[in-house]
């Protein structure tokens, strides 16, 4: 852009642009080249991490390839035969839905509360938000480390303040019962995935015009019925796209389930991520892994999708 | 003009710059101080030696291996092994990773057909045969030089249904039973127990007169898997037999479950379904368990760091049950060659050369890692008699200089085959026992289910021509 100035000069004594200048001036005043550039960087990064690794393993799926055996054979559907024959599989599908189901409402839920708390006007709010903000900020492997010592069987220190509160006799074993192993996994998901959704959800908020508020507070609205009536009908599509933010990311993610439990106790918490995780690459049965893992595919395609249209949606707003 | 004040902000930067890099400095020290640091050794340590190789050797080594679990090894190994690449003429790199990342390192490696010259697994790796060179010359070389290798780490890297060493494994680790000999000693047991009923017995007793457990894992991790393994071997069951055909649903494996549950009713608490790797050693050490199957490395940690706790942590063999008395080696090494290898003349060369100097090996690993290959360390029942390295009483390991009796191999009676390696890495038993233990279901049941996962596990490898009849 800095020799467009000169070009101009150039373009007022002489009366016309010299060609020396239009080379110069070609590739930055041509739209399509330099919208293609931009994109470039883009478009390489999605193909090589994303579309690249989808399509091998789409077609290690239909394969027999191993942690040892790189050699590509085609064995039809005799993974997804197995995959269906194995019961540890049909758990770990059913534990994904369970707990991306039951965290997304908490998710909401609380996200919902937090972005309240975090838009009203308090000394320290920035404090606040940023304190907020730090799980999810925090390596997701790194809080979840520290949740397995909170979550510990013998040391664990909530224990401790509810023995020493007089609310437990004995150590609770979170990770050692399959219930509450299922709560501890969803209750940590939730814990890391609020901010976010909270911080999503407060600028929706933010964006309501406080004039609307107000006056349906001079016409006798009370808390609760703005809340219903203005608040959340004007931020749904903000509340919708966090909540598949949040389902998205619960969904595929294995590292919370792989910390604090590695499936157990008895694949109680085993999701598609992890299972596929343990027989493709600790059981090197890659082929089998891969089509395990296929089956997040259609949800998080559906998940895309809803959130291209919700984001479509707030632009006709 | 400004005055400089007599703290500005130059002087607190370089302040606390020197004081970031002096906290620096005494944290690698104290780093350093962890597994290099502990008494003196009360004995000379091994020489070892050095023969040329066969050919003569040029050009680099790369070498991929996990940080072992007594950090004093690491810092001896990788002078040691740069040393002798400077006197046969090759330049090595040690690369060391958790060997919880070995897995998927490898088998990154092997699909991109480029990496390390030489990689160690500290389990047995059959799954990697198609990509990695036959070993056989290098066994055999070693075997003409120090004896027959011992049949455990054998049958931990040999394929009788195709006849190839995938691996060479020169070393291994026992897994003897540890106990506080303070809790044991009130229920007339002060040397531990010896059978699984002393341990049913004792550990109860501990259990309701000291409110302490016992440390039997079943969840989903590897010590839980070494665990249900020995219990299965000395009730007379296995997972296989010796022509690799799937032998797990037997009144033996039946009877082991049953106990197991009973061992869990009576001694334990839900805590063993939720352990990690490390909740036992942990567990043992804060006193809160009574006895848990491990090997020497946390108890030589707990050497340095809490004196009183390794002086009343004590070791004792593999449990006799109704049929046998038998435990998983703990650790089984497993160096490899990928076919992608560009320098394997000195990988195999190199490999010789660790074998010649096992003795070296066990000496700087404090005795964690034990011989494939008895005949090149003849001291190894000496220092187990009596520790160098500061054990109270010195005579602490010695029930390890017989410990090759009482160990054996993943796979047991028959090979460390591929699929023994993926019912390991999905838990299958640990998780039979614990759905009994649980009364999730019976113990038949149990069982029958984890027959149900095993044999399409053992169809799916044999139908690559991996596994087979087991050479019978």
């Amino acid at each position: 852009m800095g020799s467009s100035a000169p070009a101009a000069e150039a373009t007022a004594r002489t009366g016309e642009p010299r060609v020396a200048d239009l080379r110069r001036r070609g590739i930055a005043d041509r739209d399509g080249v330099l919208s293609w550039l931009l994109l470039a960087p883009a478009v390489v990064y999605i193909l090589a991490l994303v579309a690249v690794p989808f399509l091998l393993a789409v077609a290690f799926s239909f394969s027999d390839v191993t942690g040892g055996d790189p050699s590509f054979d085609w064995v039809g559907l005799l993974n997804f035969e197995r995959i269906f024959a194995d019961p540890v599989f049909w758990r770990s599908l059913r534990n994904t839905f369970v707990f991306t189901a039951v965290s997304m409402v908490f998710i909401v839920i609380f996200g919902k509360v937090l972005a309240n708390i975090l838009i009203a006007d308090f000394r320290g709010r920035w404090i606040v938000r940023f304190c907020v903000l730090l799980p999810w900020t925090t390596p997701v492997a790194l809080s979840t480390i520290t949740w397995l010592w909170l979550l510990d069987s013998v040391f664990s220190p909530i224990d401790w303040v509810l023995r020493n509160l007089g609310i437990i006799q004995s150590n609770m074993f979170w990770l050692g019962q399959p219930t509450l192993a299922m709560i501890s996994v969803i209750a940590v998901h939730v814990w890391r995935l609020v901010p976010l959704a909270a911080v999503i959800m407060m600028a929706g908020l933010l964006s309501i015009p406080k004039d609307v508020q107000e006056q349906a507070a001079v016409d006798g609205a009370g808390y609760w019925r703005r809340m219903f009536e203005i608040t959340i009908p004007l931020t749904a599509p903000v509340i919708a796209i966090s909540a598949l933010f949040g389902a998205v990311f619960t969904f595929t993610d294995m590292t919370v389930v792989y910390v604090l439990t590695r499936g157990g106790p008895t694949n109680e918490t085993q999701v598609l991520a992890s299972w596929a995780f343990f027989r493709g690459i600790e059981g090197s049965d890659i082929a089998q892994g891969a089509a395990i893992a296929l089956f997040l595919f259609p949800l998080l395609l559906a998940a895309a999708i809803a959130i291209l249209r919700a984001v479509r949606g707030m632009e006709i707003s | 003009m400004r005055i400089s004040t007599q703290f500005d902000r130059r002087r607190f930067l370089q302040a606390t710059g020197l004081a970031a890099l002096g906290g620096t400095l005494v944290a690698c020290a104290e780093d350093e101080g962890i597994g290099a640091g502990g008494p003196e050794p009360t004995q000379p340590a091994p020489t070892g030696t050095f023969t040329e190789p066969a050919s003569p050797l040029s050009g680099s080594l790369s070498i991929l291996m996990w940080s072992h679990f007594v950090p004093a090894h690491d810092t001896w190994f990788d002078p040691w092994v740069k040393e002798w690449g400077q006197r046969v003429g090759v330049e090595v790199t040690v690369d060391h990773i958790n060997y919880a990342e070995l897995p998927a390192r490898t088998q990154a490696e092997i699909q991109a057909g480029q990496g390390h010259d030489l990689i160690l697994h500290i389990s047995p790796v059959p799954q990697y045969e198609p990509s990695v060179l036959d070993l056989t010359d290098v066994v055999t070389e070693a075997n003409n030089r120090h004896g027959e290798m011992v049949e455990l780490c054998q049958k931990s890297s040999f394929n009788p249904t195709t006849g190839k060493y995938f691996a060479f494994a020169p070393a291994w680790v026992p897994d003897p039973g540890d106990y506080r000999k303070s809790l044991w000693t009130p229920v007339g047991l002060p040397d531990g127990p010896t059978t699984w009923d002393d341990l049913l017995r004792g550990g109860t007793e501990i259990k309701n007169s000291q409110g302490v457990q016992l440390g039997i894992g079943m969840s989903q991790e590897i010590d839980s898997n070494m665990a249900g393994r020995a219990l299965l071997w000395s009730f007379g069951a296995s997972i296989q037999d010796e022509a690799e055909q799937v032998v797990i649903n037997s009144p033996e494996a039946v009877a082991a479950v049953e106990f197991m549950a009973r061992l869990y009713n009576d001694a334990m608490t839900p805590e063993v379904f939720s352990w990690n790797a490390a909740s036992n050693n942990q567990g043992l050490a804060a006193g809160q368990l009574s006895y848990i199957l491990n090997s020497l490395s946390a108890w030589r940690t707990s050497q340095e760091t809490d004196p009183e706790v390794a002086g009343d942590i004590f070791f004792s063999p593999a449990l006799r049950g109704p049929a046998d008395a038998r435990a998983a080696s703990h650790v089984m090494y497993n160096w490899i060659v990928p076919n992608f290898a560009a320098n394997p003349d000195a990988a195999k060369a190199f490999l010789l050369h660790y074998a010649d100097n096992l003795d070296v090996v066990a000496w700087q690993s404090k005795l964690y890692d034990f011989p494939a290959y008895p005949d090149v360390v003849p001291d190894l029942g000496k220092w187990v008699g009596a520790d160098p390295f500061g054990a109270q009483p010195p005579d602490k390991l010695s029930l390890l200089e017989n410990a090759i009796e009482w160990s054996t191999n993943i796979g047991y009676p028959g090979t460390a085959n591929t699929a023994e390696g993926e019912v390991f890495a999905t838990f299958v038993i640990p998780n039979m026992f614990a759905r009994a233990a649980r009364g999730e279901v019976s113990p038949q049941q149990a069982v029958a289910d984890a027959e149900g996962q095993i044999v399409p596990i053992f169809e799916n490898w044999r139908s690559r021509g991996l596994i087979g009849t087991g050479g019978s």
